[in-house]
């Protein structure tokens, strides 16, 4: 017994060590790429291709970020498109939370006839790509005028079949008995689902939230499309005109990467709890 | 009387439910159902994108058109390359960092944020770092050499079919590992302790404590992992999009919505495109059927 | 009487005020910080002249203007004016979007003063079924941009020991490319990828052969030809002598910033104005030369790289109105064809202006000149950018994949034909 023990450690320990070693050296290669953006985008664009790559470089060049957000024509777009982009995410975020609440309580707690067609018809729409779509979409937003405009690029993405599958999920396990309380106590339905399901369901919308506006941040072939001119242009086609006009500037297009990537850091480690909780809540294994 | 209330308020629930639903039905009868229906209109169809006249009537001959050409058959095969070389290895891989992480500890959240890390940027940004990295100067091929002490090696990342396949994979891969980790540790999390502690207790070792007790209890969210992964590969875009535009060659990584994209855009022939748009959309059906039917068989309990 | 008369008065007011009527025209094109500036001046003085029209001048890069037209075109919103280049235009013509030049509107007769207006040949892109249907923004054709200083850096003497020929362009470079293991450092040319109608299909025209037969049926015109073309580009490519290709760096960019990364480079007289914003400082030096396109050593037809430019065109959608403001403000902006080329160096191919002393004093334009003179104009058709994505293909695969010459042409001519076939 005492002997298998000590087999036991032994192997643990080299076991133990090799985890340790496994896992740290696969997160040092999945953050690598985030640290040459970081390190190319204060250097000259020469010394990024230098071979060995200098990691430390000896010539600052902080004047890629002015270059980056002043833009190939002077203009400043650069702070115009990141604004537009933090609209369109965020009504994008509000009108999927709320609709998706909406309709994924409607899913969990009013059974109707059809009810199970109606949520298998909306789960798959998650498999049509959009480029698919993507010229039906257009004639129909261009028959409505909205090209252009904001309206035109958040209307297509006013909820999804995602956001409705996870409040669905969540508001599932929402216990009846407040419901049915309410209901006695004499309150309607939309005030109930206003009341009582809304603030309860505080982590869920909250997630819910964060991954929609993180999805739609990333959106490039819907504005590509709708976003004629420059004003109304998102963060990501700014990146591919300035990556397709200065190309040879690889420092400030890295600047510029980083300057897009900036905010989604800043959201994602203040508020990782939900990121992670995010996961949890689609994972689908009863606890 | 009390059957009569019950039933009026079973009626009543019902209408409420219609109610709620309505508002996303008719956004996804507008911006869904109608681009689809749309699609496959003008699947049978000859339109040009940029003619005047009217589509013209062609049965299936966009789809004969397509089952025989090698153009498309390329898509299918670098969309399957693709998704088996991707998603394989991202179900395998979060699964395994998944339980290193878990047994671990201390640092677990850290590890959760930093292979999370890349699902945060925008895929432009990937594309223009990964660009860069994968340029015959760049850091892909410094590593690669100094790993196996092969100088001036190029490993060509971006220039052979094999290689600009894997690049692909390379940068989906790292984009979504973290994601995928985080489901599995969500998972292996709401296992109660009490079921691992009953297996030490009858002597499992670490080994078999996760395979007879934590890996079963898992099918559920191995599936879910699967399932999602899946049709996030057989829909990539992006990667390859923002590649090809870069000028790396086209052929090996053109896959089907890449494809469609170009059908439609480059070459104005909405009616094949829409075409391909179909048979991707019965493709990831029958995928996703698949899988959950596959599932179905054993289904793992600890009641 | 009186009645009469009131008749009248309304009827001159309705005339005049529908000429005083607002008119917006929508303008589209490509980014260019030179020529933004140069066409914004020119919007307001018109818009001064003619205080009822606005000029709404709407910019995209080059790359997406194709996408964006068509998608645009597509659902029947295009913009009044627009421009693209020659290969993607004639779609366009075809499919009747656009409409065909107004005389009158631009200041002229009759077509045949417009077009005698412009040296021979200008129109051939825009032209179908007897009619023209386009301005002309630029004319360009290529030729090799060389980087003296690194050229003798390599031993050799610029002046004399540049290359005139393909082969010579092969022994040149394999000579000045640096290295560092298989991971070229420095190189001593490249192509332009993806422009394969333009530089290559003039290489293959060289030695006689042609995208399509001369009875327009077949396609791939002298296998030899291009058999001798698709090896050149696999001794170039990776499983060759590793001279370059299309996964480094865009050439004429890296060429500019004089780093040491691009030793020659393939590009037009626009590449000057790029040159001087991008980096004076090379520019004034005068370390720099311009030579003509290579030729093969037993070429059939002694031809430069195919011309190309980028026509103005007008919807054919919008209304009469517009489309005549339209013209007309296309008329002033060519009225100023001079300072195209002074701050922008666009040659627009007027007469007057190839024939001026400002054209004849631009650095090296008697070497695009005399190269233009021998060149054809790049081949024009409806589905070209789907024929130049095959050639790519073939191209890419000898280069990089390492397929034989012999199949790749095979695939290329089977996809070529299936495109012609294909008509829609």
């Amino acid at each position: 017994m005492r002997n298998n023990k000590i087999k036991h450690s032994i192997l643990g320990t080299v076991g133990d060590a090799l985890i340790w070693i496994f896992l740290i050296g696969t997160a040092a290669l999945i953050l690598m790429p985030l640290l040459f953006m970081f390190t190319s985008s204060i250097m000259p664009s020469k010394d990024i291709f230098k071979m060995p790559y200098p990691w430390i470089t000896s010539e600052f060049k902080w004047q890629n970020y002015w270059t980056a957000i002043r833009g190939p024509d002077g203009d400043f777009m650069y702070l115009r498109n990141i604004f537009n982009s933090f609209f369109v995410s965020s009504v994008v975020s509000f009108t999927t939370v709320i609709l998706s609440a909406l309709t994924g309580y409607g899913l969990a707690k009013f059974p109707f006839k059809g009810r199970t067609v109606v949520f298998l018809l909306i789960m798959s729409t998650m498999m049509i790509p959009f480029e698919a779509i993507m010229i039906p979409m257009y004639m129909v937003v261009i028959n409505m005028g909205l090209q252009d405009t904001y309206p035109g690029l958040i209307l297509p993405f006013l909820t999804n079949a995602f956001g409705i599958f996870m409040m669905r999920q969540y508001l599932i396990t929402f216990p009846d008995e407040i419901l049915d309380a309410a209901r006695i106590d004499g309150a309607s339905e939309p005030k109930i689902f206003w009341r009582v399901i809304l603030p309860n369901a505080g982590p869920a919308i909250a997630t819910l939230a964060i991954l929609t506006f993180r999805t739609q941040w990333d959106n490039l072939l819907w504005p590509l499309l709708i976003a004629q001119t420059d004003k109304m242009k998102t963060i990501p086609l700014y990146i591919t005109r300035f990556t397709a006009e200065t190309h040879t500037d690889e420092g400030a297009m890295m600047a510029i990467a980083a300057i897009a990537s900036i905010p989604m850091f800043i959201l994602f480690f203040s508020l990782s709890k939900y990121f992670v909780s995010g996961a949890s809540l689609t994972s689908g294994s009863k606890g | 009387m009390a059957r009569h209330r019950k039933f009026g308020m079973e009626h009543n629930k019902a209408k409420w439910g219609i109610i709620f639903i309505l508002p996303s039905l008719i956004f996804f009868a507008v911006f869904s159902f109608y681009p689809i229906i749309n699609a496959f209109y003008l699947s049978f169809h000859r339109k040009d994108l940029l003619s005047l006249r009217a589509p013209k009537f062609i049965g299936f001959d966009n789809y004969t058109y397509l089952f025989g050409s090698s153009n498309f058959w390329n898509s299918v095969l670098s969309t399957t390359f693709f998704t088996l070389g991707t998603f394989i290895p991202l179900l395998v891989f979060s699964l395994i960092l998944a339980a290193f992480i878990m047994s671990r500890k201390r640092f677990q959240k850290f590890f959760q944020m930093a292979f999370y890390s890349p699902a945060v940027l925008s895929s432009v940004v990937a594309a223009v770092i990964w660009l860069l990295v994968f340029d015959p100067r760049g850091l892909g091929n410094q590593m690669l050499n100094t790993l196996f002490n092969s100088p001036g090696v190029d490993h060509k990342w971006l220039a052979t079919d094999t290689m600009l396949r894997l690049s692909t994979i390379i940068v989906y891969f790292w984009k979504y590992i973290g994601y995928f980790t985080i489901i599995f540790i969500a998972g292996i999390s709401s296992i109660p302790k009490q079921l691992h502690e009953a297996a030490y207790i009858d002597g499992a070792n670490i080994w078999q404590g996760f395979w007879r007790v934590t890996f079963p209890l898992l099918k559920p969210t191995v599936l879910l992992v699967s399932v999602m992964s899946m049709i996030q590969c057989l829909k990539t875009f992006s990667t390859q999009y923002l590649f090809t535009v870069s000028g790396t060659p086209s052929k090996p990584i053109n896959v089907i919505t890449l494809n469609i994209y170009n059908t439609a855009i480059r070459d104005h022939r909405i009616g094949r495109a829409s075409a391909m748009s179909v048979l991707l959309f019965i493709i990831m059906l029958f995928f996703t059927g698949m899988q959950i039917k596959g599932s179905k068989s054993d289904d793992v309990t600890y009641m | 009487m009186k009645q009469c008369f009131l008749f009248l008065i309304i009827v001159v007011l309705l005339v005049t005020s529908s000429f005083a009527a607002n008119v917006e025209i929508v303008y589209w094109t490509h980014t260019d910080t030179a020529r933004t500036e140069l066409e914004n001046r020119y919007i307001e003085e018109f818009e001064a002249m003619y205080p009822n029209v606005t000029i709404k001048r709407v910019y995209n890069e080059a790359s997406k203007m194709g996408d964006l037209i068509l998608t645009a075109f597509s659902g029947n919103v295009g913009p009044d004016i627009f421009n693209l280049q020659t290969e993607q235009l004639f779609s366009y013509i075809v499919n009747g979007r656009v409409s065909p030049v107004d005389p009158k509107a631009l200041g002229v007769k009759n077509v045949e003063e417009y077009v005698a207006q412009y040296s021979k040949g200008t129109f051939q892109p825009v032209t179908y079924d007897g009619e023209i249907y386009g301005v002309p923004l630029e004319l360009t054709n290529w030729c090799i941009f060389i980087n003296k200083r690194l050229f003798r850096e390599g031993g050799l003497n610029p002046e004399t020991d540049y290359p005139k020929t393909w082969e010579e362009m092969m022994e040149v470079s394999e000579k000045l490319t640096q290295r560092n293991g298989e991971i070229i450092t420095r190189r001593a040319f490249d192509f332009r990828y993806p422009y394969y109608l333009v530089s290559m299909l003039p290489m293959v025209q060289q030695l006689g052969g042609d995208i399509i037969s001369p009875d327009g049926k077949e396609a791939i015109y002298n296998e030899e030809a291009w058999l001798k073309v698709l090896t050149y580009f696999r001794d170039w490519g990776i499983h060759g002598k590793n001279l370059g290709n299309p996964t480094y760096t865009n050439a004429r960019k890296t060429w500019n910033k004089d780093n040491g990364d691009m030793i020659m480079c393939l590009s037009g007289l626009y590449q000057e104005g790029r040159l001087k914003t991008d980096n004076p400082e090379f520019y004034d030096s005068g370390e720099w030369m311009v030579v003509p396109f290579p030729v093969f050593e037993d070429a059939v037809n002694d031809l430069g790289a195919a011309s190309y430019g980028h026509f103005w065109m007008v919807n054919a959608q919008s209304s009469k109105t517009k489309q005549e403001w339209a013209w007309k403000f296309l008329d002033y902006m060519r009225g100023h064809a001079e300072e195209f080329l002074e701050y922008v160096y666009l040659v627009q191919p007027i007469k007057t202006l190839v024939e001026s002393d400002l054209f004849k004093n631009m650095p090296y334009s008697n070497v695009f000149l005399e190269d233009l003179e021998k060149s054809n104009s790049v081949y024009i058709n409806e589905n070209g950018k789907m024929i130049e994505e095959k050639i790519g293909i073939a191209v890419q695969a000898v280069m990089l994949s390492g397929t034989d010459p012999a199949d790749a042409l095979e695939q290329l001519k089977k996809d070529v034909q299936e495109i012609l076939d294909d008509s829609y």
